[in-house]
């Protein structure tokens, strides 16, 4: 691979501009110098300086990026999380050089995105959102990947060849590379587009929810394989996701964002403990509905909700202290519910984050 | 250059992959193409010879017809091979992994277009084959050589307005409109199915910004022995012309127009 990556940048990045977001207790890394560089600010595979991005729809703008400062750091996995049309999509778009920012500043191995675009795409790998159909429906698996890494990123085809004998055997997918792309299930085309994303062995690798589509078994398996490729290669990877396992699991660092403004970085266990929740108490019954759950976040105490499936979270501080008026609630509608206390988990701190934003 | 060449060569293998396994769609590809050759045959008794004689100096109306066709499955390659490319990386998604890729804009539309002309040419081959055979008297090998040049400078010159509308595919998405209207203004404004003598003057001078113009016009000259529509070295100097100024066109707009298409971005249409 070529490789003419210039020094790591070591310029002080300056703190979130004020479109960025209010630091939150308990998450002192979630804006600021601190926060860029996972190392300082050398090393870095990627960063992101007061990036602003305005979308202009129907004659009204939309601003889907408002002052994004970011860093991560190389052979780094980092995760982005936020709930749908938070920004993930657009900052990873403009990092992969699909999308122009209107604002701000990044880079992706010390290229810049907008002025050194062709330098970024040489080191970049890039698994889209959606992208299952993302490919010639009757070629094969190896015809395509064949294509793709040699036509479009220059592979040699003898190396291609071997990746892809590799790569497939590594996550067990070698004995479907001889088949139609078109007559593969919806996850194993999204198992193509990730071996796409990295057989020319790239330096930075941006995934889009790269498990979407994924059975758990293997999207385990595909975890554990870039895991451990990243590691060999010192690969650095970008990933959006709305699975919280994959975040804990996979992710060294995640990012949480919201309204187009980073929330907070640093790893999945800071990311729990940045949340101002102690404790989750979780009530299940088939009985439970809208109306009950707005009864029950409304008791002092409760600062948020989340509800599933005849399942409903309560976060409080102290469960013990809610728990009578719980079980008055549960009476009042004539409810038999099955309580539990539980550790708040990734997925209670993104519940409890998105409802704190969106409460102001 | 060599980057241009792998992208044009991956194209044609990929491409003939593609076309061999849509199997009922090849083999009427290649009937319609013996089709229309064989119609040529049966409606030449109906062609009012004379006329054609009189505008352009050969009474073969089969031939003329048959170059005219032939030369329209180019020009809808050179057109819209790669616009129909792009919108079909659109609505799968593809374009973002294709844009994500280093490589020039500009060498990958027009690679795609000439392994697409590749292609075309097989349906071509059996048409203009039958368009040779009525041409017996005046065919030579060398004209035939000269007027395959022509045909194919006038091709690379369409090619660049292909690149042109395949960028405007990322802006626009929705470009049917806009086939349509060139298609026909291009099919009456180049003689291709009529003699270009017989258009008035204001609609002549446009079609004379037209590269199909002037390579059909040397086709036919070189291979049927028409009347040329001006000094054939002008005709060359112009063919040749057309090619720099749309190539440097293309090469702007596709650029342009690929920032443009990334302030909004560029999957779906």
């Amino acid at each position: 691979m070529e490789k003419s990556l210039k020094p790591p940048l070591e310029r002080e990045v300056r703190p979130l501009s004020s479109g960025g977001g209010q630091a939150r207790s308990g998450a002192s890394a979630i804006t600021g110098a601190g926060s860029i560089g996972c190392a300082g600010s050398k090393g870095l595979a990627v960063m992101v300086e007061a990036l602003h991005k305005t979308y202009s729809t129907g004659g009204k703008e939309v601003q889907a990026l408002r002052g994004v400062s970011l860093g991560i750091g190389k052979g780094e996995v980092f995760g982005l999380l936020g709930p749908n049309g938070a920004g993930k999509t657009t900052l990873v778009k403009i990092l992969a050089t699909l999308l122009r920012a209107s604002g701000g500043r990044a880079e992706v191995g010390g290229y810049d995105v907008g002025r050194e675009a062709d330098k970024v795409r040489r080191i970049i790998g890039y698994a889209g959102q959606d992208s299952e159909r993302s490919a010639y429906f009757r070629l094969t698996v190896r015809e395509n990947l064949l294509y793709f890494a040699h036509a479009l990123r220059d592979v040699p085809v003898s190396s291609a060849r071997e990746r892809i004998e590799r790569i497939s055997s590594s996550i067990g997918f070698e004995d479907r590379l001889d088949k139609h792309f078109i007559s593969l299930s919806g996850g194993e085309k999204q198992l193509v587009v990730v071996m796409r994303a990295i057989i020319h062995e790239p330096e930075v690798c941006f995934l889009d929810e790269p498990s979407k589509s994924l059975d758990p078994l293997t999207a385990r398996r595909v975890r554990d394989f870039l895991k451990s490729y990243a590691r060999e290669k010192g690969m650095t990877i970008c990933l959006t996701t709305h699975n919280m396992r994959e975040a804990e699991e996979f992710c060294d660092r995640i990012g949480f964002i919201n309204h187009g403004q980073l929330r907070f970085t640093g790893t999945p266990a800071d990311f729990k403990r940045s949340v101002t929740v102690k404790e989750v108490l979780e009530i299940s019954s088939p009985m439970l509905d809208g109306a009950v759950e707005e009864r029950l976040r409304s008791i002092p105490g409760v600062s948020n909700s989340a509800s599933s499936e005849s399942t409903v979270r309560l976060y409080c501080d102290d469960a013990s202290k809610v728990l009578n008026e719980v079980l008055a609630v549960l009476n009042d509608f004539g409810i038999k519910a099955h309580l539990s206390m539980i550790e708040p988990s990734l997925e209670d701190a993104f519940a409890v984050f998105v409802g704190n934003d969106a409460g102001g | 250059m060599a980057r241009a060449l792998k992208l044009f060569y991956m194209a044609v293998w990929r491409n003939f992959l593609v076309l061999t396994r849509y199997k009922a769609n090849f083999l009427f590809e290649i009937l319609t193409s013996l089709f229309i050759g064989g119609c040529m045959l049966i409606l030449s008794a109906a062609f009012d010879t004379s006329m054609l004689g009189e505008m352009v100096g050969s009474t073969n109306y089969v031939a003329f017809m048959i170059f005219g066709i032939s030369f329209q499955s180019w020009q809808g390659t050179a057109l819209w091979s790669a616009a129909d490319l792009f919108r079909g990386e659109l609505s799968t998604g593809q374009i973002d992994y294709t844009f994500s890729c280093p490589f020039s804009r500009y060498w990958y539309i027009v690679s795609n277009i000439a392994a697409q002309a590749v292609q075309s040419t097989i349906f071509f081959v059996p048409m203009f084959c039958v368009g040779l055979w009525f041409t017996g008297e005046t065919l030579t090998f060398p004209g035939l050589l000269l007027g395959l040049a022509a045909t194919t400078i006038s091709v690379a010159g369409l090619a660049q307005l292909g690149a042109i509308f395949a960028a405007l595919v990322l802006k626009y998405r929705q470009v049917t409109a806009i086939f349509g209207f060139f298609n026909l203004a291009f099919q009456f404004l180049t003689g291709m199915f009529i003699p270009f003598q017989l258009l008035p003057a204001p609609l002549q001078a446009l079609g004379f910004g037209l590269p199909i113009t002037f390579g059909m016009d040397l086709l036919r000259h070189y291979v049927m022995g028409t009347r040329p529509l001006m000094v054939v070295e002008y005709e060359w100097i112009a063919l040749f012309a057309q090619l720099v100024a749309l190539s440097a066109a293309a090469k702007f707009f596709v650029s342009w127009l690929e920032r443009n298409a990334k302030e909004e971005g560029l999957h779906y249409i």
